[in-house]
């Protein structure tokens, strides 16, 4: 096993690390505005790069312009099931487990959804500049995963500063710390509910758009990415942003390595693997901070 | 809801009523394999076998607070042991079910003890990845399993020399097992264990304080779920005389929870209902082509949203009702 | 009489913050004892130890002459020590009569699959708990309730639901966790009369309360203030103690 084989590994596997961490950033964006576990959160990167598809393909879009409509296509997907499903749900008074498997419900939903119109076949869409690649010490990596990162970071810093920062985080996260409190201060707080599956959903979006040109999209990815989000989302705490890249990127760099000694076919077993392990070990997150239920 | 309490009220005052109504049950289950096609009399198999796994993952929902969806890996576990068995080992089909038994239940003890120390959607998460792991095996494992190939020539169960190979005969076998095996199931709710299960999942600090140790009492329930499902594994392997890895996957592991969810976790009778309506309405569906698998979740949906405590909650709930008005008048 | 339970020198901190500072203090067999101090003196802390759902950083509990500090909350169960909590933690949705037949599941041995299997052995078992639960509903008043799902009940009525299953395990030491919030004042003096019941068929009873009428029942009460026993004794002489007076009245 060479020196740049093992690069070339954990460059993808970082690669795909910032896709798990963006999709963990969407699982605690929604968490954060409504304390629900979104089991459907890979299911807006499903939707996202679908949507981006046919907006390439059969419309003949500027690259740049799908990208953006199938991240809007998350956050619209989110912001309708939250006021057409979760609502109700929650004027009857459900459980914890009832928000749990309404919302795989809904991934399953939405995953035979696009398995009826469009079929089994994966896509594919083209990366932002083309099959370009860099060169990395022998090792290459495609100018779409650098973008990727590049984009995945920022996205990370600005949900951060939007949180801290903004009127409209802090509403956010005080809608949803103390519901009574808030809505005495003026806070909407249905309104913030529905704005945080918009953002949780957008960000799904825009993960699924920067993944699709390097992995193939098709009906069955939302359920997998969902878990392996999940898994970096533990590790940061539920809520700390740069936690969750650091389990994103744990993550994504193990499977890409374990997949060089063992068969790739167990690439899921050893993911699926470390998230039980993670949630056994550090349900709190590597910083150790008891902000989750459930563990 | 203590339905067995309410049960017990309702024997109290028509018991006439009810051993006409239960003899008619009976009656009309005897005779309904004559009288019925043969796919209609297959459905009503397939119902008694998702009766036995699915009430493994409804009992831990509905008495347990458990959301499981690990079923789909024991019930692959159960299939797969009498395929080998039988078939590549010669063994005879008991031995076949109780390696699969054996295996599911030291399964469920080892990832058991670890993972039912968490709760909550931690808990649940953690049983999909299980499912999703042993899905991948199963496919990877192909010398066990024949992966997508699978295994063929499961022989029929036979007792002397009378074969259980048409819908017909296995399904006077496969119900009389359902029926004994949802009979313990109600003898368990109204022991010390069953008591103590039901406590922990309502107060799980209190049920300690009076004396039960939790994660042991977990551990042996997620072990009954994991026997259920291997058992109607291996029927069903016996059944279809051929198994592949299709059948144990993530759609399986959402079908057996759809079942207890739309069923209604809390009541054994909710337990056969949720069986038929995962059996019919894929059949009902199917002829409007791929969509059924929509309309499927979407029953999972419409479910937890209206239907909390499935049809059998909402049942009892009506029983309640009409006994209720009966004493007023 | 000698001592039941023998708290020395415990202590506990929570994130820096010393909670308990070294308590001792003792409970005599067959006594009812009560433990009182201002809010945030700890006693939640010292109770949720005593009855094993916190280990101490530092000191023993022992019991019946061993010590118990390290063992779990069913095996203290099992050893005759119980407790209730400061909200009533009924089993919801089962019936008042099986709330109470829980309580007898130390007293029973059956195993899961004597239970599925429905032997004579789990169903005399299982009879007995029904009579023992009966008889404890006719003692504590919940005859006419017995049948109703215990969520469903006010709360002075889970409060004793809660007690009855408690004492249907024969224990030997009940721990009370502020057992009278909640109740109105007729619910207290039904749960005044209901613990001296108790005490008298031989229970050793600890009660953490903030309710002055309540603590009346207690021959012996002990004062717990910022982690420490600052005074103990009877009602009025701890009462009267300036330390105890400053305590309750802030510094």
């Amino acid at each position: 096993m060479t020196g740049t084989l093992i690069l070339q590994s954990a460059l993808a596997g970082i690669t795909n690390g910032f896709v798990y961490a963006l999709i963990g950033l969407g699982l605690a964006v929604v968490f954060r505005g409504t304390r629900i576990i979104n089991a459907m959160q890979g299911e807006f990167a499903l939707i996202g790069g679908m949507v981006a598809y046919v907006l390439l393909n059969r419309f003949g879009l500027p690259l740049s312009l799908a990208f953006l409509c199938g991240a809007l296509a998350g956050g619209a997907l989110g912001w309708l099931i939250e006021l057409t499903l979760v609502r109700p749900t929650r004027k009857r008074g459900a459980s914890e487990e009832g928000y749990l498997l309404l919302t795989l419900g809904i991934a399953f939903a939405i995953s035979a959804g696009v398995l009826y119109f469009f079929g089994r076949d994966a896509r594919i869409l083209p990366g932002i500049g083309g099959e370009g690649s860099q060169i990395l010490f022998d090792a290459a990596i495609r100018t779409h995963a650098i973008w990727l990162i590049v984009i995945s970071g920022a996205v990370m810093l600005a949900l951060r500063f939007f949180y801290t920062g903004t009127l409209i985080g802090l509403s956010m996260m005080a809608a949803s710390i103390d519901e009574d409190g808030a809505a005495t201060t003026g806070i909407n707080v249905p309104r913030m509910r529905s704005l945080t599956f918009l953002l949780g959903g957008s960000v799904g979006g825009l993960a699924g758009v920067l993944v699709s040109p390097l992995i193939t999209i098709q009906y069955e990815m939302g359920l997998l990415l969902t878990l392996k989000g999940f898994a970096a989302a533990i590790l940061g705490g539920l809520t700390n942003p740069f936690g969750a890249v650091i389990g994103g990127l744990t993550l994504g760099i193990v499977e890409s390595l374990a997949v060089l000694t063992v068969s790739s076919g167990y690439k899921d077993v050893i993911a699926m693997t470390i998230l039980i392990v993670i949630m056994i070990v550090l349900p709190d997150g590597i910083l150790g901070r008891r902000l989750r239920r459930g563990g | 809801m203590p339905v067995i309490a309410r049960v017990h009220e309702a024997n109290a005052r028509l018991p006439l009523l009810k051993w006409a109504g239960a003899l008619l049950v009976v009656a009309l289950w005897a005779v309904l394999p004559a009288l019925a096609s043969r796919s209609v009399t297959d459905m009503l198999v397939f119902t008694a076998l998702y009766s036995i796994a699915g009430l493994g993952v409804s009992f831990l929902l509905g008495q347990c607070g458990i959301v499981s969806l690990a079923q789909s890996v024991f019930y692959g576990v159960g299939a797969y042991s009498t395929a080998y068995c039988c078939v590549q080992l010669g063994w005879p089909s008991a031995a076949g079910l109780l390696v699969g038994i054996g295996i599911s239940a030291v399964v469920a003890v080892a990832v058991g003890w670890p993972i039912l120390r968490l709760s909550g959607y931690f808990l649940a998460l953690a049983t999909l990845a299980l499912a999703i792991i042993g899905h991948v095996l199963f496919l990877e494992w192909d010398w066990l399993t024949g992966g997508t190939l699978g295994i063929g020539g499961i022989p029929p169960l036979s007792f002397m020399d009378y074969q259980l190979n048409s819908p017909q005969r296995f399904y006077y076998l496969v119900w009389p097992i359902a029926a004994a095996l949802l009979w313990f199931h109600a003898n368990l709710l109204r022991s010390r264990n069953g008591l103590a299960m039901r406590a922990m999942r309502d107060a799980p600090a209190a049920a300690a304080v009076l004396g039960v140790n939790i994660r042991i009492l977990k551990v042996r329930m997620f072990v009954l779920s994991a026997v259920l499902g291997s058992l109607a594994g291996s029927l069903f392997a016996h059944y279809v005389s051929f198994v592949s890895v299709d059948s144990f996957g993530v759609d399986r592991a959402i079908n057996f929870l759809l079942l207890a969810v739309l069923g209604g976790a809390k009541t054994i009778v909710g337990t056969v209902l949720g069986a038929l309506f995962i059996t019919i309405v894929p059949n009902a569906l199917s002829r409007f082509g791929d969509i059924h698998a929509v309309l499927f979740a979407a029953c999972l949906i419409a479910a937890v949203i209206f239907l909390p405590d499935g049809f059998g909650g909402a049942i009892a709930r009506l029983t309640a009702r009409m006994r209720a008005g009966d004493s007023r008048s | 009489m000698p001592a039941l339970l023998e708290v020395r020198r415990i202590s506990r901190s929570f994130r820096g913050l010393q909670v308990l500072r070294g308590v001792s203090f003792s409970v005599e067999g067959g006594a009812i004892v009560g433990l009182i101090g201002p809010n945030g003196a700890g006693k939640s802390t010292l109770f949720n130890i005593v009855s094993g759902f916190l280990p101490p950083d530092d000191g023993d509990i022992i019991y019946a002459g061993a010590d118990i500090s390290r063992r779990s909350v069913p095996d203290r169960s099992y050893a005759g020590l119980v407790r209730t909590f400061q909200t009533p933690q009924v089993f919801r949705h089962l019936s008042v009569r099986e709330n109470l037949m829980a309580g007898c599941y130390k007293q029973t041995r059956s195993g899961v699959l004597a239970n599925l299997l429905g032997t004579p052995g789990s169903r005399e078992e299982s009879r007995r708990m029904r009579r023992s639960a009966d008889a404890a509903c006719e003692e504590f008043g919940l005859t006419a309730v017995r049948d109703r799902l215990a969520g469903e009940l006010p709360a002075g009525q889970q409060r004793l639901v809660e007690l009855a299953r408690a004492a249907v395990g024969e224990p030997r030491l009940l721990c009370l966790d502020e057992p009278s919030s909640g109740l109105n004042t007729e619910e207290v003096v039904q749960l005044m009369n209901a613990l001296q019941r108790l005490n008298a068929q031989g229970i050793t009873i600890l009660l953490v309360s903030h309710d002055m009428d309540l603590v009346t029942i207690a021959p012996v009460i002990h004062v717990l203030c910022f982690g420490e026993i600052i005074a103990s004794g009877p009602l009025r002489a701890v009462q009267s103690d300036t330390r105890v007076r400053e305590a309750y009245l802030g510094v």
